[in-house]
């Protein structure tokens, strides 16, 4: 086999993957593929400190409110050192739901317990009166991308708050985001970013997927994928964009 | 048997009764429910009243998936046996639905002509339903990852059906899944179970699939060992700390033999007896399907030589391994609404079907789940070098579009088709002679695809399903009379209906 070009680290495959997170591996993987990019794709559980020093990309994703727990405890002792490290050395991290809340300094669980998070980015969540679960589209800005359109389902009751100076990902066109308040959605910061969104996220937005892979490659100097021909993709983005934004 | 009702009751069996004539008259739909709603609205314990009438008690059969189906086996078996029964219909599975059911059943006078009552139930309103009904037997089947959206979490589903069970009525049996290790701890602490379970160990594969759920020991935590699954996490396990470990069923299956789609023969064993089972149902989930409804039989003191010989004329429930004839193509509807049962009902078309050609019908309303991304935790990769044709529909038809492109479907093979009879045709068509389509849709697209098929004269409505006090009139088992009055119901809509029902009746008891 060819020698991997990009490698993935899926963190906690196992314990948060119940919101066809697989479908988020799945794309960076045929995208990268498809161009002829070999990929690694390592899953990580719990226990002691995983060497993630040669690792791309990491992702993570949303798990069961009982799991989260135990994945906070987890990571909170055994991944924070190897995951900044790999950040500090180039590597893009992705973490959606459940793995959005661990990305900052506490999560607030439903019964009052307060959970430290990897404390990787400025942003705390704290329990909300109610669930917000639906459709969404959101709009980046400062991403480049374009269509500047993200689309997905979220399904939360935790309020996610971002510190002083921090960029959402984008602003709620339909839907909660963060917290309901503010309009924001999601967290971009550097090559860290967190979201509520999954559908699953990455499929429906092949033009955010490229994005992701092509910061992911910089670490192995610059990069411009070729372009794939994504009218599939694009017109599973246009058509929940479009009856979502009617309602 | 004539319920003792008392004025109030009188007047809500009434007021549900004549609901049920009135939406008949106006042809609004709404019969499986509506007259539930109305009637509990006039007295909340009419359900009770009537269900204390049913002299050999009631059945409930609750889970995510095969529920439908095993209460259908169930059904048959008892009926076999003379007693008569009464049940409410596959969707129809909310305390209303029920409720409604029993009501159509009951005459004017309040007799209700079964003496057993036999109801599948969502998940969420068994508790409630255990109060009102205070049945003697509740069969649960498994627990898979289903509509998060709905109802957040499978921890939160256990726990539903963990306070069902123990505040069940003094005697109640509860026939578990050993197999399932989230459905076996459910047994701790009660006095009576029966545990079903698969002894085949040659039908065992030695991974986990994707999105599997119950992994972790419920007692410690520790990941679970498992020597081998059936499918998704359902198969033999323990904790490697020796905290938890697979019950012995005492029904359990020794072979399962499936002949392509048209059969399956299971030896099966009960501890004391052991008898053939021949039963016109094909792939793994039904074998399970088939144990639990033995066990359930067994708990109503059926033998399971009778069980077993009662199972040979069984008929599928509606959409469930349906047979028909589309544009002169044999075709079968197969539910597939979540990840577990669309991997297992896939893997049964392609291995005992031999499928090629595929209707797949992708909805996302809140019967279906509105949040898709499911999909991505079904192996759609397994139709890559099987299938030759594809057609995709449904309200989500582009989702699952780009799904199929991952799963690296070549594109000349997918048909995307948005109108119902359009979607049913080119699949048709592009079926070769002497080929079967396979049709796999979700819960409200496999309404529409009836609905379609109904008006075209393929498929019986379903509310015209198997009968309870007549005996099957043809060949196929059809022509019931018990439910044909609920009135010209439009199919989906009514189903809509019950999903908002759910959802209230989810929040009430969180």
């Amino acid at each position: 086999m060819t020698e991997p070009v990009l490698r993935i680290a899926h963190l906690y495959a196992d314990e948060m993957n119940i919101y066809g997170d697989r479908g988020n591996i799945l794309t960076l993987q045929r995208r990268a593929e498809w161009r002829g990019i070999p990929v690694e794709v390592r899953a990580i559980g719990q226990g002691p400190s995983p060497d993630l020093s040669d690792i791309d990309l990491i992702f993570w994703g949303g798990g069961q409110d009982r799991d989260q727990e135990l994945v906070f405890t987890d990571a909170a002792r055994h991944k924070v050192q190897a995951i900044q490290a790999a950040i500090d050395g180039g590597a893009v991290a992705l973490a959606v739901c459940g793995g959005y809340q661990l990305l900052g300094e506490y999560y607030v669980t439903a019964d009052g317990k307060r959970l430290p998070g990897l404390g990787l980015v400025d942003l705390h969540t704290v329990p909300g009166s109610r669930r917000n679960i639906g459709n969404i589209v959101i709009e980046t800005s400062t991403l480049g991308l374009d269509p500047p359109t993200l689309v997905g389902f979220e399904n939360h009751s935790g309020k996610t708050y971002l510190g002083a100076g921090l960029h959402p990902l984008g602003r709620v066109l339909r839907g909660a985001g963060n917290n309901g308040e503010d309009g924001a959605e999601g967290v971009a910061a550097g090559n860290i970013f967190g979201t509520y969104l999954h559908g699953s996220l990455l499929p429906k937005n092949p033009h955010f997927a490229d994005l992701l892979l092509e910061r992911a490659l910089q670490r192995r100097g610059p990069t411009r994928l070729e372009p794939l021909d994504d009218s599939v993709e694009m017109s599973a983005h246009d058509s929940v964009r479009q009856v979502v934004l009617k309602r | 048997m004539r319920a003792r009702l008392g004025a109030r009751g009188t007047a809500a069996l009434w007021a549900g009764k004549l609901t049920a004539s009135l939406s008949r008259g106006l042809r609004r739909g709404g019969g499986t429910t509506l007259p539930g709603d109305v009637s509990r609205w006039v007295d909340p314990r009419i359900l009770t009243k009537l269900s204390r009438s049913l002299t050999d008690g009631t059945i409930v059969v609750t889970g995510t998936n095969g529920k439908t189906t095993t209460a259908a086996l169930v059904r048959h078996i008892l009926e076999a046996q003379g007693r008569t029964s009464v049940a409410n219909q596959a969707g129809a599975n909310l305390i209303f639905g029920v409720t409604a059911a029993v009501l159509n059943r009951t005459s004017w006078s309040g007799s209700v002509p079964a003496t057993v009552g036999l109801f599948e139930i969502d998940e969420a309103s068994l508790p409630r339903l255990v109060q009102e009904v205070a049945p003697g037997t509740i069969v649960v089947t498994n627990l898979f990852r289903d509509q998060l959206d709905r109802y957040g979490e499978l921890e939160t589903t256990a726990a539903h059906i963990r306070r069902a069970l123990v505040q069940g009525p003094e005697g109640m049996t509860a026939v578990l899944n050993a197999d399932d290790p989230m459905v076996a701890a459910l047994g701790d602490d009660l006095p009576r179970v029966i545990y079903a379970g698969l002894d085949d160990a040659s039908l065992l594969r030695p991974e986990l699939s994707h999105g599997a759920d119950a992994k972790f020991c419920p007692r410690c935590g520790s990941a679970f060992v498992f020597e081998g699954v059936y499918f998704g996490h359902v198969g033999h396990y323990h904790c490697p700390r020796g905290d938890f470990s697979r019950p012995t069923p005492d029904v359990r299956a020794t072979s399962v033999l499936i002949e392509g789609m048209e059969r399956m023969r299971l030896r099966v064993t009960d501890g004391s007896q052991e008898a053939g089972v021949e039963v016109p149902l094909s792939g793994l989930y039904n074998a399970y399907n088939i144990v639990m409804a033995l066990a359930a039989a067994k708990a109503m003191g059926v033998p399971l030589a009778r069980s077993a010989a009662a199972l040979r004329d069984f008929t599928p429930a509606f959409g469930r391994m349906e047979r028909t004839v589309i544009d002169g193509r044999p075709a079968v509807l197969l539910l597939a609404k979540n990840p577990t049962g669309f991997n297992e009902v896939l893997r049964t078309a392609i291995q005992f079907g031999k499928a090629r050609s595929f209707l797949l019908a992708l909805n996302d309303r809140i019967a279906d789940g509105q949040d898709v991304s499911w999909i991505w935790d079904v192996d759609f990769e397994q139709l890559k070098d099987v299938a030759q044709h594809i057609v995709v529909s449904g309200d989500r038809a582009l989702d699952l579009r780009v799904r199929l492109k991952y799963a690296q479907i070549p594109a000349d093979r997918i048909e995307v088709v948005s109108d119902w009879r359009d979607a049913l045709q080119h699949a048709a068509r592009a079926t070769p002679d002497g080929e079967m389509l396979f049709v796999l849709p979700t819960y409200t697209a496999m309404l529409e695809l009836r609905a379609v098929l109904t008006r075209d004269g393929a498929l019986q409505p379903y509310w015209q399903g198997r009968s309870v006090d007549a005996k099957p009139q043809g060949p196929d088992g059809a022509g019931g009379q018990q439910d044909r009055d609920v009135g010209d119901v439009t199919e989906n809509g009514d189903r809509r209906h019950h999903g908002r029902r759910s959802r209230a009746e989810g929040a009430e008891h969180e």
